[in-house]
């Protein structure tokens, strides 16, 4: 099972993904992973990110093993035991290592996200990617920052066109774009808003 | 008339070619002028009408006066609704959502980002249908 979480900065987005990860965990049995694309020990430095990093930590709880891995996220998802749930948080910085600190291409990273999707279907595993719209403000025309955008959405077509799930999260409420319904008012097989 | 609006490659286009046929695209982007898009129309076929935010910026930069241009934009649209009606065409508007930024330091940004908000709520009032677009997925807000 795949799920696709986004939305703005601070809508609440990765809050709702862990409730999520924990409602399929609650199925699934297995353990609850949090897969890092922040590596918090190359962030010591830098106060804000370290406060973001510990903010998150603590308010997902004590019960997730943690895996940091900026870049080769098929290496990440091999640690990662059978029945697992995995929370991927998040795409955005994930995309911008790869383009300025690694030596793959377009190409080789959204193989590479092929091969994590693919590896989690053929484990029968879990998995929740947090990802950012960064998309809908007024363009900005420096090149790289419109290859960095078009790159970004190319990645969440890859991931949506897979989920079984897709959730747009504004004020901590999803929109559920795919995989559930409204019953009598009701979402249907995704949670709610998280309290 | 329908309206597709959405971010930057959210994939409005693929939305538009997967749910229509037959397509004739009046685009900015290949160097069109909003005026004529009538030698674009084709009797039976969808006329695609895009890149809306280009059309905005020039109008922008040849007049201060934002009531104005919003006025004709405006009208463009009710041709473009009246043409649709008279010459058994489908017309489909997709529109660049650029309101959920921070605020341009730019003047002229401002007034675009401004300009393009108020264009897609005036195309909002005239179509039969809005589709937000988004990842590669699509939703009918009405």
């Amino acid at each position: 099972m795949i799920a696709f979480v986004s939305g703005g900065a601070r809508s609440g987005k990765s809050r709702y993904a862990e409730s999520l990860a924990r409602t399929w965990q609650a199925e699934a049995g297995g353990e609850l992973y949090y897969l890092a694309t922040a590596e918090a020990a190359s962030h010591l430095a830098d106060t804000e990110m370290a406060r973001r990093i510990a903010r998150h930590r603590h308010e997902r709880g004590e019960d997730w093993t943690t895996l940091e891995e900026p870049v080769s996220l098929d290496v990440a998802i091999e640690k990662v035991a059978d029945q697992g749930t995995v929370l991927l948080d998040c795409l955005t910085l994930w995309a911008s290592q790869v383009l300025y600190a690694s030596s793959l291409n377009e190409g080789a990273a959204v193989a590479m996200l092929r091969t994590v999707m693919h590896e989690v279907r053929s484990r029968a595993l879990r998995l929740v990617v947090v990802s950012n719209d960064v998309n809908e403000g007024l363009p900005i025309r420096a090149a790289e920052v419109q290859r960095y955008v078009a790159f970004l959405q190319h990645l969440h077509h890859q991931v949506v066109t897979e989920a079984e799930v897709a959730v747009q999260v504004i004020a901590g409420c999803p929109v559920a774009w795919k995989g559930s319904v409204l019953e009598k008012g009701k979402l249907k097989g995704v949670p709610p808003c998280v309290p | 008339m329908q309206l597709f609006i959405g971010g930057a490659y959210a994939g409005k286009r693929a939305e538009v070619r997967h749910r229509f046929d037959n397509l004739v695209w009046h685009s900015a982007y290949d160097e069109m002028a909003l005026e004529d898009w009538r030698a674009s129309m084709l009797p039976g076929a969808t006329l695609i009408v895009e890149g809306w935010e280009r059309w905005l910026a020039a109008a922008l930069a040849e007049s201060d006066d934002d009531d104005r241009i919003r006025r004709h934009f405006a009208e463009a649209l009710g041709s473009l609704a009246r043409a649709e009606r008279d010459h058994g065409l489908q017309v489909v508007l997709i529109m660049l959502e650029m309101g959920r930024g921070i605020v341009p330091l730019d003047a002229r940004e401002r007034r675009l980002r401004d300009l393009a908000g108020w264009l897609a709520q005036d195309a909002a009032s005239v179509v039969e249908r809005v589709w937000y677009v988004w990842n590669g997925l699509a939703r009918s807000l009405r």
